[in-house]
């Protein structure tokens, strides 16, 4: 009865235990999990396209979209870039109703974002660079950076998301125009 | 000895059994951690920033999510009706009221995975706000069901659980000051096809 009682016991003291532990777990798997995924935005995108490459998210461009662009009312396009390389300048000609520009970086936050009433006129020309490279071009700025609007990230890979409103079916070829003729590469400085 | 050995074979399977199982329930329900509450919409304005916490942080890694930014927008998801039963994608329903201010805004029937209902027709399953018609007091009704009705309707299809997602663009509530005093429009049940 008494060795009964003590088993008893004993396997309750490692029950308890358990539940601590499976506590700690808990906190490490949350923690690791951004870390080890191999389904985050930048994986994903990195087995469709190469740096430097925009990347139509949504399905009008053919096959399933890389990553999951939610509104079935927007056009969306991705570009991956490595500010070590140098900064990385996004363009794209055209008027369309609303657009929007996302900075993320390599683990998907968004850093930083800005739609079409913040540019000059307009015009979608963004230039990503870190501090250090804004130092620098600060002290002199080329005459065609003159318009842009720079977006200064402390990260060095990253993600460039444009996004772009299509109102309706008339809509569909302007806006998927815009998005396809946008480019994103590197800037020589 | 080998019954120390069960027992700790015992406190290390609950620990990393129990510890992995409670992290992928964790990240699966839709309601969570820095979630707003407005009527029936649930929104997440942290989720996608490097403010976020942990719990969000994970999902947005797991799911690949490209969250978007507080100067595109913000995002609302609706799973049930006004009388607190979920959306089903074979009922019609009403939903009604103002809007807050935005530029526009957009609503779509979602499946389970939060992309738009496949409606089998040319017609999304989606309204916006430049094409709906309004009341004299500027609000908006919207019919959602499997049926064309009159003034404004958003087509919906199958059957099975439904969402609704609300996104306002270019919005003031999208930063967190202006998220206490807004309304959203009632989410009513308006019957289902048997």
């Amino acid at each position: 009865m008494r060795s009964l009682h003590a088993a008893l016991r004993r396997l309750l003291h490692a029950v308890l235990l358990g539940l601590v532990g499976a506590g700690i777990v808990h906190i490490i798997v949350l923690l690791l999990v951004p870390d080890f995924s191999e389904r985050d935005a930048w994986s994903r995108l990195s087995m469709a396209s190469d740096l430097y490459r925009m990347n139509r998210l949504d399905a009008e461009a053919g096959g399933a979209p890389v990553v999951k662009s939610v509104d079935p009312l927007f056009y969306a396009t991705a570009c991956r870039f490595d500010l070590e390389e140098g900064m990385v300048r996004i363009k794209a000609p055209g008027d369309v109703p609303f657009w929007s520009v996302s900075v993320y970086d390599r683990s998907g936050h968004n850093i930083y974002s800005f739609n079409d009433h913040t540019a000059t006129g307009g015009k979608l020309d963004a230039v990503v660079l870190t501090p250090a490279q804004m130092i620098d071009v600060r002290k002199d700025l080329p005459e065609d950076l003159q318009g842009a609007i720079f977006v200064e990230a402390p990260i060095d890979e990253g993600i460039f998301v444009i996004r772009s409103f299509v109102p309706d079916e008339s809509w569909k070829p302007i806006v998927s125009r815009f998005l396809d003729q946008s480019s994103c590469e590197l800037q020589d400085f | 000895m080998l019954k120390n050995a069960f027992l700790m074979l015992i406190s290390l399977a609950i620990a990393i059994g129990g510890g992995g199982a409670s992290v992928w329930y964790a990240l699966r329900i839709q309601d969570g951690v820095g979630a707003i509450r407005i009527g029936q919409w649930t929104a997440f304005p942290d989720i996608g920033t490097p403010a976020a916490d942990p719990y969000s942080k994970a999902r947005v890694a797991r799911e690949g999510v490209l969250a978007l930014g507080r100067a595109e927008g913000l995002s609302f998801v609706a799973e049930n009706d006004a009388a607190g039963d979920q959306l089903k994608r074979e009922c019609a329903y009403r939903i009604e009221g103002g809007f807050p201010t935005a530029r526009f805004w957009t609503l779509y029937a979602a499946d389970r995975s939060l992309g738009v209902v496949e409606t089998g027709k040319s017609r999304l399953a989606a309204l916006q706000s430049y094409e709906v018609l309004r009341q004299p007091d500027n609000s908006v009704i919207i019919s959602v069901g499997h049926h064309p009705m009159p003034g404004n309707w958003l087509l919906t299809d199958g059957s099975g659980k439904m969402y609704f997602v609300l996104t306002f663009y270019d919005t003031p509530i999208a930063s967190s000051t202006g998220l206490s005093d807004v309304s959203l429009p009632r989410i009513v049940r308006a019957g289902c096809d048997a």
